[in-house]
């Protein structure tokens, strides 16, 4: 399963099983855009995969994934968002730290990180697989972004 | 009586989302303790008995690993079943979360049918 496929998988596994909201992927985007009014999730990786995976997420629909998750309405960007929005890209990176490796000491993930400002871009080592899918739900679209350089070590 | 149970995550969405899929999978009644981290749920544990334990192994300060070491190595807390929920399901955590003395794993995103299938043999 290539990356691609995998972060698809993840992500509709969890908008649909976890926050039982429609989620549909769309087609990839290069990296490098401007995030405005977001907060993004990001996971680092290292070992034998090395690079990060982001969720790029504007407000409005940062506020509804964490409604998802906890069960109530969202109304201002506040801690709880920012968890569950790194928490979020958690999830995902471990999925995909299941598709490239069979023990889990081959590759080792950060906890999440998560900044969130007015407008802001992420930059990444222009090195391996780089790409962004953006995904849509009902209240707008967010974005997985993932930089990744398989080593021989 | 409800049981009462601890749930160890670093993250507060996480160990809401838990309790909500425990309430979910039938425990409507059960008393619920959280922690952020091993060393939290260790001082916890020391003044708290819990009925079960689930915990995520990718933590700060103190990690699930760490955590499920240190339990097995306390008399009082042995006997106190572990599941860990984590994204990190690889086959050799698997293992070495169960050569540690958890009872299960349940892999991150998951669904509150599978807290039950897994929790329930413990009760």
């Amino acid at each position: 399963m290539d990356l691609n496929e995998s972060i698809v998988n993840t992500t509709m596994e969890v908008f649909s099983g976890m926050l039982g909201m429609e989620v549909s992927p769309e087609p990839p985007a290069e990296p490098g855009m401007t995030h405005i009014d977001s907060i993004s999730g990001i996971v680092g990786f290292a070992g034998r995969a090395k690079g990060m995976l982001a969720v790029h997420t504007p407000e409005i629909t940062a506020k509804a994934i964490t409604g998802g998750f906890l069960g109530i309405e969202v109304a201002e960007i506040n801690e709880e968002v920012k968890d569950a929005i790194g928490e979020l890209a958690n999830m995902l990176a471990g999925s995909v730290k299941q598709s490239l490796a069979e023990n889990s000491s081959e590759i080792r993930l950060s906890i999440p990180s998560v900044i969130c400002g007015d407008s802001y871009t992420v930059n990444a080592p222009a090195v391996g697989q780089g790409l962004i899918i953006p995904f849509r739900i009902a209240e707008g679209r967010f974005f997985v972004e993932f930089h990744l350089v398989e080593t021989e070590a | 009586m409800g049981k009462k149970i601890l749930i160890v995550d670093d993250s507060s969405t996480m160990r809401k989302i838990v309790a909500r899929s425990l309430r979910q999978a039938g425990l409507e009644d059960c008393e619920i303790a959280e922690a952020g981290d091993g060393q939290e749920a260790l001082n916890l544990l020391a003044a708290n008995p819990v009925d079960l334990i689930l915990s995520d192994i990718n933590m700060p300060n103190m990690d699930g690993l760490e955590f499920l070491r240190q339990k097995a190595e306390n008399a009082a807390l042995q006997a106190i079943p572990v599941v860990m929920i984590t994204t990190e399901a690889v086959a050799d955590i698997v293992q070495q979360v169960k050569d540690l003395g958890a009872k299960g794993s349940i892999k991150k995103p998951f669904t509150p049918d599978q807290i039950r299938e897994t929790i329930g043999p413990l009760f």
